[in-house]
């Protein structure tokens, strides 16, 4: 009888869901949610997930950076959200992630387009990566001959730049070198 | 670690996905649910006890923890299967009467999670013997695990699905206007609120202080940015976004001010005064 006494005084604990909605506490970390179109394939989400849920590689064909998410593998840690220049990617509020019979489900990925080095020809980087860099370089109030040389240098993959500053050293170099 | 374990034909003809799911349907009393602890953290373990509370009551759908896996309908199984857990683990799941449903619980248990290249584990549960329910989250919320419980035997349907994402445009994503033509202002203050206050309330204080100053009529006149700076601070109800921002204003905003004008950064008329800082908190 006391004991129904304390229930009565109590009432129900129990929560509803999954009858009703269950809405999470402020600042609770579900599932990442990602936004195709602000995706830039930085790759630093993937360099930051310390389970590699994140992965960013080139496809099998080499004409395509993909980035691959397994919700698997998630830890929720929420480093991606962190390191996301444009927030392309940001911890949700969905817990509702199993799946039955096909693993498959739990993946998502995603496709974005390579540019190709302006000395070399290969492919470095993405697209829309320098796309978001020559906006920036406008929002930051250069001058037109300024934003040219930069875009110039941002156009220029890794090995090629090496390559240049290689050049231009050796060139000021030799002048000071007496023959 | 190479796969060695085959699942034996007599275990593999009673398991199949038409006999799992005839069984959901006949079924006709509660089911059974064999927790397996195949080197998991014990983080899963405490959020399945955390969800066989009152709170969560997973007995309105029948589900019994049993301590026996002879008892079992449901393996439940936590951990990323390390390499001492295999045989208890391969044990378990023949001891269980087929038909039987295998989930795997947590990141550990459906790939491996953090632990998924670690020399002395298998990388999840699906590696040694067959799965049907994956439950990722690390741990899973009880909320979580109650669904998943729930879509294991077909009460709820899963909501995820594969995605890809083709085709879209070169298009650099949208860059918001600066309110001093120069984008490196809001670069700065993002990276001293996340500072100060971390990503996820950074980006909040990043929100909050730039939609002040935008609001700002002449940005160039610190005297009265002040004052309506003011006035928002006036109204924030947490004190710790009010000291950020009177932070904010004195390093990153005069900061780029000088830039334009000469501006004394100590003068008590444009920048906020310690007195006034520790007022924050009242
Ligand atoms: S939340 Fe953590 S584990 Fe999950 S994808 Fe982001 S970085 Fe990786
Ligand atoms: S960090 Fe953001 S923009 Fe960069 S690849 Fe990851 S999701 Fe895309
Ligand atoms: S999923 Fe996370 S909480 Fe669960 S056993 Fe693995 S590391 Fe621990």
């Amino acid at each position: 009888m006391k004991l129904l006494d304390m229930t009565r005084k109590y009432g129900n604990a129990t929560y509803e869901y999954p009858f009703a909605p269950y809405d999470v506490a402020d600042g609770f970390r579900g599932k990442p949610e990602y936004d195709y179109d602000k995706c830039i394939g930085c790759t630093a989400c993937g360099v930051a997930c310390p389970s590699n849920a994140i992965n960013v590689e080139l496809n099998e064909a080499k004409d395509k950076l993909v980035w691959k998410f397994d919700c698997g593998r998630c830890i929720y840690c929420g480093r991606c959200d962190e390191v996301c220049p444009t927030n392309a990617v940001m911890l949700g509020s969905n817990f509702e992630t199993a799946v039955r019979f096909n693993k498959e489900d739990l993946t998502e990925s995603a496709e974005l387009e390579l540019e190709c080095c302006q000395n070399c020809g290969k492919k470095f980087t993405t697209k829309r990566l320098i796309a978001y860099c020559i906006e920036n370089f406008k929002k930051v109030g250069w001058s037109e001959s300024v934003i040219q040389e930069k875009t110039k240098y941002i156009k220029t993959c890794p090995v090629c730049k090496k390559a240049d500053s290689v050049e231009l050293v050796s060139k000021h170099f030799s002048k000071g070198v007496k023959k | 670690m190479s796969k060695t374990y085959v699942v034996p034909t007599e275990i593999s003809e009673l398991n199949r996905v038409e006999d799992k799911l005839e069984l959901l349907k006949d079924i006709k009393r509660s089911f059974s649910v064999y927790r397996i602890d195949c080197g998991s953290c014990n983080g899963c373990e405490i959020e399945i006890f955390a969800s066989i509370t009152p709170m969560w009551d997973p007995e309105r759908f029948g589900f019994k923890l049993v301590a026996n896996p002879r008892h079992a309908d449901i393996l439940l199984c936590t951990g990323p299967v390390t390499r001492q857990m295999y045989y208890p683990l391969l044990r378990a799941y023949e001891a269980a009467p087929d038909p039987k449903i295998v989930v795997g619980y947590g990141a550990c248990g459906s790939t491996g999670g953090i632990f998924h290249d670690c020399y002395s584990t298998w990388g999840g549960v699906d590696k040694v013997i067959p799965v049907d329910v994956w439950i990722p989250g690390c741990p899973p919320h009880p909320a979580s695990t109650i669904y998943g419980l729930a879509t294991a035997i077909g009460i709820l349907d899963q909501k995820l699905k594969k995605v890809e994402h083709k085709d879209g445009s070169n298009e650099a994503p949208v860059i918001e206007k600066s309110v001093f033509g120069n984008t490196l202002f809001e670069r700065e203050v993002m990276e001293r609120a996340r500072v100060m206050m971390g990503y996820l309330h950074g980006r909040e204080l990043h929100k909050v202080f730039t939609k002040a100053v935008s609001s700002i009529k002449d940005i160039y006149n610190p005297v009265s940015s002040k004052k309506s700076l003011l006035e928002v601070i006036k109204k924030e109800e947490d004190p710790r976004f009010r000291e950020c921002m009177m932070i904010l204003h004195n390093d990153v905003y005069l900061k780029h001010l000088k830039r334009f004008k000469n501006i004394d950064k100590c003068n008590p008329a444009i920048c906020f005064t310690k007195e006034e800082m520790e007022l924050a908190y009242d």
